[in-house]
């Protein structure tokens, strides 16, 4: 029933925008569309429905499912419920790559995206080889790898953006704050919406063939080891496959905060803590999430658009504390 | 939970196979109107339509400017900030500079957008326009003779190339007069505050710089950096004549230099011990008519004796000139 | 029950007709263990070598004061590490040779649990035993359902089922993980010092449950503990560790001679035959 929901917020979102168009009209778009008959409709619409709006709402079912599986994946991993996918450095190196592009090859169609996660990707080694300890990942060690990490990239960020000279520059506030209106690299979209997805489903399915053993090291991690879990191999897919969900979603938004931290604890309420269950939950509660925010984004103060991480950050903070105060129980 | 997967697989692939018809560059436009090319300032290759009724801007010079061509009744839109003239505040909007709503634009279905890459406007904005189809030209004006480029191409792809020429050659000769009455002597050394603190100042390739120059004017500091960040030390070391403020800072300019004479490290520098501290209109950043206002009015302060007789607190023009309201000084335009 | 004659010796011979000829369930042969602290220092003997064996249905208690090696021996008995010298045998197979699934299905090693991170149910934790003999992803079958009921029931906590982890008394939580253990089926079961948060009904009472389950399971029990009479009381077979050095294999009666226990535990005791033939242990009053 959760796909459901997704369903209403993906009509809500196809909905709502600046341009006045009406739900029949959209119908109509999609239809004819996919039937084919694109001269039959105006050609605003069409700009509209599939220029505009559809390629953002998948953007944003990516980006969202993405943050909530990796957030999930990391809170087992570093054994912390505070844990969110940005926590290891991974957006920040991201945002580093981001902005060294921007300064040396600026407006080379998805350069940006490129160097986004190849810096994500050279994170992801660092921090791994720091994270480790006795020759496997160490949550504790892991988790102060990355905490030095981001602070060392964020640091270098600064510095770049004070003595860099740029009116590029300016768009890196932007992608700092999350923007699903990245235009795609490849001028035919579903290409590039299809490589995405095809990225996230390896990543993703790669940490679902692990929930059932994730299960059994929250547990404890000596027990695991007992039941026969092959504990090392584990940590080490789990942290692949979140970082490179983590990479694919900053390289292509920017960083959205509160997301991947917050998703997987709501679905851990609503439907318990088995991880089985709780990563095809998260990603569609994700994707729930970053549609909805984008959508109040553009429609709340239009025609301002207001970044997708405001809005996020403006529920999530509620969100959270209401979480906090049901913990205490 | 299996089923229901698929059933969100069937319901996504038919978009997704309307999503793959859209990948046409170009889309037909609805009406059948001959289009020329053209290369647009920052190299691109642009479709204009031969008549264009229909322009929104998206920086606030820009707006000035076809204010000042006469081509007001072809503005369809513009951002939250156009405020030159106030005229402009009045017409539809559709954003910020930064990051305008691309349906708003759309919807006011445009001949033709106008957007200041590199300073006002993003790059991707333009992108993202020109992947709809839409047709965008941006300019680049980075000097004050690139501006008087702009306004040329701005006013011929809006079908008022005259006007346009006119507008230029007015302009050109009031700069010209300025160089005339300014031609022997040295420039004169300015600290322009962009920002007070921390404390930040133009760099040499900004658009500010270059406005200096043609009021006989150049910045202490040299750097690559736009907005070089600067120590108040270093401001003494480097001893300008003269310090620049803009627009809204504070309201008469005797409780400014007060205020200023008050402040520690201020106080120390000769320029302010002088009372050589300026204001002058914002429009010194914007690549637009009123920007010849504010270059004379900045020569008129730093250069008082080249201009005997006249009173450099009352900028009087001929209202035939320019046909936008400026010249005020603290007016504060967010640029 | 087992007569091993002696001690420090590993041949135990068995003329009792009644007593199958298998092989020992579990064998423990000259094991020894060191581990060093870093590359370069010097190894530290944290066992010597040990040997004994076990049967099924026995309980053996591995018996000594802190720091004498006993977690390590038990961590070898587990197969978690692998000997320096000597062999451990489980069911005739080199325990620490066994691939990670098959030695979860011989062998449970009952510790004191780790915090929860997330909030979880007796039910859910029990089932969790039964991994080692699950396909990757599928949900539990029937079968481990009702293997798991089997153990909450075995355990006497079956009310417990729908009860949240974090909720659970001392003596409760023993029994959910004693639960969990026994629902991975192994012929082994090992616990570490399993009696240490239970007062004393909850000592006798976990014990008496080994001692169930042994018999009626024929699980071979190794018990990790200090407590000298609840050993002498329950098992079948007590090894005496000290610093590091296994000083005795054998019975409690053979094994519980007051000069040895007062220099391994370094108190002044006083070791009495009850009825039953087993001894007990107590402190010598002073005058």
């Amino acid at each position: 029933m959760l796909f459901a929901l997704l369903f209403v917020v993906v009509v809500i979102s196809l909905r709502m925008g600046t341009y006045p168009i009406s739900v029949s009209e959209i119908v109509m778009t999609l239809f004819r569309g996919a039937f084919g008959h694109r001269d039959e409709i105006p050609s605003e619409f069409w700009l509209v429905v599939f220029g505009l709006r559809l390629p953002r709402i998948a953007l944003g079912i990516l980006v969202g499912a993405a943050l909530s599986v990796a957030g999930a994946g990391f809170q087992a991993l570093l054994r912390n419920p505070l844990a969110d996918p940005y926590v290891l450095g991974v957006s920040s190196g991201a945002a580093l790559g981001a902005i060294l592009s921007l300064t040396f090859a600026p407006h080379v169609p998805g350069v940006i995206q490129l160097a986004a996660f190849i810096g994500a990707a050279a994170t992801i080694a660092s921090v791994y080889f720091l994270g480790r300890r006795g020759g496997q990942l160490d949550s504790a060690t892991l988790l102060l790898a990355g905490i030095v990490a981001a602070s060392f990239l964020s640091a270098m960020i600064m510095f770049l953006m004070t003595t860099l000279s740029g009116h590029e520059l300016r768009g890196m506030a932007f992608w700092l704050m999350g923007d699903l209106s990245t235009p795609p690299p490849t001028p035919n979209v579903l290409e590039w919406l299809l490589f995405l997805f095809g990225v996230f489903a390896v990543a993703a399915g790669m940490i679902y063939a692990t929930t059932s053993d994730l299960n059994l090291i929250l547990t404890g991690e000596e027990e695991a080891r007992h039941l026969g879990v092959n504990v090392r191999r584990v940590k080490l897919v789990v942290y692949i496959s979140a970082s490179v969900l983590t990479g694919l979603a900053v390289s292509v938004s920017g960083s959205i905060g509160y997301v991947g931290l917050l998703v997987p604890h709501v679905m851990r309420m609503i439907f318990g803590t088995d991880y089985r269950l709780l990563i095809p939950t998260s990603a569609i509660g994700g994707a729930i999430a970053i549609v909805l925010a984008d959508t109040l984004a553009r429609t709340v103060v239009a025609p301002t658009e207001l970044p997708v991480g405001a809005m996020t950050a403006l529920a999530g903070a509620p969100v959270f504390i209401y979480l906090m105060r049901r913990r205490v129980r | 939970m299996f089923i229901s997967a698929v059933a969100a697989i069937g319901a996504v692939l038919p978009m997704a196979a309307t999503l793959s018809a859209s990948t046409a560059r170009v889309h037909k436009a609805s009406q059948i109107v001959t289009v020329k090319q053209v290369t647009d300032e920052t190299g691109r290759a642009v479709l204009v339509p031969f008549k264009v009724n229909r322009i929104v801007s998206l920086a606030p010079n820009i707006t000035e400017t076809i204010y000042a061509l006469g081509l007001e009744s072809k503005l369809a839109g513009d951002t939250d900030y156009c405020d030159t003239p106030a005229a402009a505040k009045l017409k539809p909007h559709v954003g910020s500079m930064l990051n305008p709503s691309l349906e708003a634009i759309v919807a006011l279905h445009p001949d033709l957008v106008l957007a200041a890459a590199n300073s006002a406007n993003r790059r991707e904005t333009v992108d993202a326009l020109a992947r709809l189809g839409v047709a965008v030209y941006a300019t680049d004006s980075r000097t004050v003779r690139g501006m008087f480029e702009s306004i040329t191409h701005i006013s011929s792809l809006a079908g008022a190339a005259q006007q346009g020429t006119a507008l230029v050659a007015r302009l050109q000769a009031r700069i010209d007069a300025l160089q005339t009455r300014l031609a022997e002597r040295p420039l004169v050394h300015v600290l322009f505050v962009v920002w007070e603190d921390p404390l930040i100042t133009i760099g040499q390739n900004t658009f500010i710089a270059d406005a200096l120059r043609w009021s006989g004017a150049e910045s202490v500091v040299i750097a690559k950096q736009d907005w070089p960040q600067l120590a108040l030390e270093e401001v003494v070391r480097l001893e300008p004549e003269y310090i620049v403020f803009t627009g809204s800072h504070s309201g008469s300019s005797a409780a400014q230099m007060s205020d200023l004479r008050s402040r520690p490290m201020w106080k120390g520098l000769r320029a302010v011990e002088l009372g050589h501290v300026v204001n002058i209109s914002e429009e010194i950043d914007r690549p637009a008519p009123g920007l010849i206002d504010a270059i004379e009015e900045l020569a008129h302060k730093l250069h008082p004796d080249a201009f005997p007789g006249e009173n450099t607190s009352a900028m009087n023009h001929a209202p035939a000139d320019i046909r936008i309201d400026v010249g005020e000084e603290g007016k504060s335009c967010a640029h | 029950m087992s007569a091993g004659a002696g001690n420090n010796s590993s041949m135990v011979s068995q003329p009792i007709p009644f007593r199958e000829a298998a092989p020992p369930r579990l064998k423990a042969e000259q094991v020894s263990y060191a581990y060093s602290a870093t590359d370069r220092s010097a190894p530290k003997f944290t066992l010597g070598p040990t040997t004994f064996e076990a049967q099924h249905r026995e309980i053996v208690a591995i018996l000594g004061p802190n720091a004498s090696g006993k977690s390590t021996l038990l961590r070898l008995l587990a197969g978690l590490i692998k000997p320096l010298s000597g062999r451990v045998e489980v069911d005739g197979v080199e325990a620490s040779e066994l691939d990670l699934r098959m030695r979860a299905q011989r062998i449970a090693l009952v510790q004191q649990e780790s915090e929860l991170l997330f909030p979880l149910r007796v039910w859910e934790y029990v089932l969790q035993g039964r991994y080692p003999y699950g396909k990757r992803l599928r949900f539990e079958s029937d079968e481990d359902c009702l293997l798991a009921a089997n153990a909450l029931a075995q355990v006497g906590a079956d009310e417990l089922r729908d009860r949240w982890m974090d909720q659970l008394s001392g003596g409760e939580k023993q029994r959910v993980i004693l639960a969990r253990a026994l629902s991975q089926q192994p012929s082994l079961l090992l616990l570490d010092e399993p009696t240490q948060h239970l007062d004393i009904g909850g000592k006798v009472e976990l014990l008496r449950r080994l001692r169930r389950l042994a018999d009626e399971n024929r699980y071979t029990v190794v018990v990790v503990t200090h407590e000298l009479n609840l050993a002498a009381e329950f098992s079948d077979r007590i090894v005496l560790l000290h610093k590091g050095k296994c000083l005795r294999v054998g019975s409690p009666a053979e094994v519980y001679e007051r000069e040895v226990l007062e220099e391994v535990f370094e108190a002044p005791l006083e070791v009495e035959t009850r009825p039953s033939g087993r001894p007990r242990v107590i402190v010598r009053s002073s005058h």
